[in-house]
């Protein structure tokens, strides 16, 4: 064992994940304290931690005062899964050729296509309208999907090659002796193994896909029926007062599927990012 | 049938040239080893049997066939890696089929096939296990079985024993040379291990910087070794080089070793002339006990039971000189020692490392 740590060090680490935790959770601990809170609370001063008003009516207004809450909540979902697989579409054979073939300009185009990470997605919101408005594709599902895939692709390459790189050469040696072709291979051989890298980039383009989408909904999209969930929660902001406790309530239950989808694949998540460190 | 020719193959990276114009004629059923330092090529020379890399000029002939632009199945081979690159996530079972599957054989012929490989190298009761639940020994054999299932006609093995420890690599060396015979096939066998190489090879090659240094049976790479370099490789501990100079060629060679010892040696002198710088080596287990001439101040004494191994120098102190005795010789470390070695036993180098033909040396083995 090497965590011999004397018990003041146990203080300082625990100490330290405490600031660190509390930084990261506590503007969902407000989410959730808000969520719960009778809305005229939220101007009261001094500031009350507590209080035998809260309830969780919010939680069952939301649905009256925005109808097509539940709407927003699938689309968001459908989004980001349209997104996270057309990417995966991608990604998986861009990463593999990457990882292992030889062509010309391979590691400019690999530099070219990080190079698309360093613009925010902002920076080119209106070059991206007039491409979407030229396709026919505003106002549609495809006007929040298509760049979420795009924005999504360089990540999910250069994670996936990282580990398909990983992989023993030796293995597709064996399988091109044994006469496999290499779509075989790469179907038998290297995506069962690359299982848990799949995993980890099939998550992370999720996760991105699900924070990306407000900014083309906003921007591509005016249709009320496809809005995304953090699109539509602009819809408790009303003419004469902001729903927030219900805002809340429903940004809460909006994320929750991908909080419960993450605590599944936790154990996946931390196979795949330390898989190969260590030889078998 | 199989017989494997290479035709004046050429290989290089870049600007290196790794091989330069390989002549071999591999026999049909023949083991052949190949042999030599790391960075000799051996292990290119066998991928390019392999199909796994294209030989820059020069040409693989697979029973009387080009194969040189073949995919590895159409050429007919077989190959067992170093690292034995079974599938982790399948099966026993199905990493010894995975050729078979590819090729689309019918599920109780593949059954059948796999089960009579898993017959040969006793795993019929692992072929559920996952290659992870296996010993080292063990994996080498799924691997074994899955370069035999297709019935190839050339087998190539790419140092397959390294990764074992010496015990078991002494038991797997005992193994394949029975599979060899039982299967009856064309192997190429490629090791830097020379005691692989002796027990196992029915002709080795010994590369040398890209070339053949020489292609023989052991016992004639014991006996006659061509060069310096092969004479250097071939027998353990290693042959001893001794600086000498020619004094003489009337009758054999008569040459003054480095210390002052003369001999005169039964080789072809036919091409020296007195006054050559030559080498004359002396294999550490054809010395013997006695004052012979030779005067060794040994340094360091290893006893390994049955023999006795000295390390120390010979002459003026800076050729090194290592001598096999019996077990129980009165040796001691610090101590000089007084040896003898019988003129027909030395091999004479000349100054680019060639040897001189020995004419009294044990006569060829077939």
């Amino acid at each position: 064992m090497m965590d011999r740590y004397t018990k003041l060090q146990m203080v300082g680490i625990y100490i330290g994940i405490f600031l660190f935790l509390s930084f990261m959770l506590l503007p969902f601990v407000e989410m959730f304290v808000t969520s719960l809170r009778p809305l005229e609370h939220l101007r009261t001063t001094p500031y009350q931690f507590w209080s035998d008003k809260f309830s969780f009516d919010a939680y069952r207004q939301m649905w009256e005062t925005v109808p097509l809450l539940g709407r927003y909540i699938l689309n968001s979902i459908f989004i980001a899964s349209m997104v996270t697989a057309c990417t995966m579409l991608l990604v998986v054979p861009a990463a593999y050729a990457y990882a292992r073939l030889d062509f010309p300009f391979k590691d400019t185009s690999l530099g070219l296509i990080l190079a698309i990470n360093m613009f925010s997605g902002a920076v080119l919101l209106i070059p991206l309208y007039r491409v979407l408005k030229a396709l026919g594709l505003l106002n549609t599902y495809w006007a929040m999907i298509v760049p979420g895939i795009a924005f999504l692709i360089p990540t999910g390459i250069w994670l996936l090659r990282s580990y398909l790189e990983k992989i023993p050469r030796e293995l597709e040696e064996a399988a091109y002796v044994d006469g496999a072709s290499r779509m075989y291979t790469l179907r038998r051989v290297v995506l069962p193994l690359a299982l848990p890298g799949l995993l980890v980039v099939g998550t992370a383009t999720f996760i991105g896909a699900y924070a990306q989408q407000f900014l083309f909904a906003i921007t591509f999209n005016q249709n009320r029926e496809l809005q995304p969930l953090p699109a539509g929660l602009q819809e408790f902001v009303g003419r004469q007062q902001v729903e927030w406790n219900q805002m809340m309530a429903a940004a809460l239950t909006g994320v929750l599927p991908v909080m419960l989808i993450f605590f599944f694949l936790q154990k996946y998540l931390v196979a795949g990012l330390t898989a190969g460190a260590v030889k078998e | 049938m199989a017989t494997l020719d290479l035709h004046r193959i050429s290989k290089s990276f870049g600007t290196a040239k790794v091989l330069h114009d390989i002549d071999l004629a591999i026999k049909d059923k023949e083991f052949v080893v190949f042999v030599g330092p790391s960075g000799c090529g051996k292990s290119t020379l066998l991928r390019i049997i392999a199909g796994l890399e294209e030989a820059s000029s020069g040409k693989v002939v697979i029973d009387g066939a080009d194969v040189s632009d073949a995919h590895p199945v159409d050429r007919g081979i077989s190959m067992v890696f170093q690292s034995y690159a079974l599938y982790p996530h399948l099966t026993v079972f199905e990493n010894i089929a995975f050729p078979l599957r590819v090729q689309k054989l019918a599920e109780p012929d593949l059954k059948q096939r796999v089960m009579r490989a898993a017959e040969i190298l006793q795993l019929t009761d692992k072929l559920k296990l996952k290659p992870g639940q296996l010993s080292g020994g063990q994996r080498q054999r799924v691997a074994i079985g899955r370069s035999i299932v297709r019935n190839p006609k050339v087998f190539l093995f790419d140092e397959p024993l390294s990764n074992l420890d010496a015990a078991l690599r002494g038991d797997m060396r005992v193994e394949l040379s029975q599979l060899h015979r039982e299967l009856d096939a064309t192997m190429v066998y490629v090791t830097h291990d020379q005691v692989e190489a002796m027990t196992m090879a029915d002709r080795i090659v010994v590369l040398n910087g890209g070339r053949v240094e020489q292609f023989g049976t052991p016992m004639e790479l014991y006996h006659h070794p061509a060069t310096k370099f092969v004479a250097g490789f071939i027998g353990q501990p290693n042959m001893n080089l001794i600086p000498a100079t020619v004094l003489g060629t009337d009758g054999g060679l008569t040459v003054e070793i480095d210390g002052g010892h003369r001999m005169t040696l039964p080789v072809d002198s036919s091409a020296a002339s007195a006054g050559d710088k030559v080498e004359v080596g002396i294999r550490p287990e054809d010395v013997d006990l006695g004052d012979g001439g030779l005067s060794i101040s040994v340094r360091v004494l290893e006893r390994l039971g049955g023999v006795s191994i000295t390390y120390g120098t010979i002459g003026n102190g800076e050729t090194r000189f290592c001598a096999s005795l019996p077990g129980d010789a009165a040796v001691r470390e610090g101590e000089p020692l007084h040896l003898s070695v019988a003129p027909s036993d030395c091999h004479v180098f000349d100054a680019s490392g060639r040897v001189l033909r020995r004419t009294a040396a044990p006569a060829l083995v077939a």
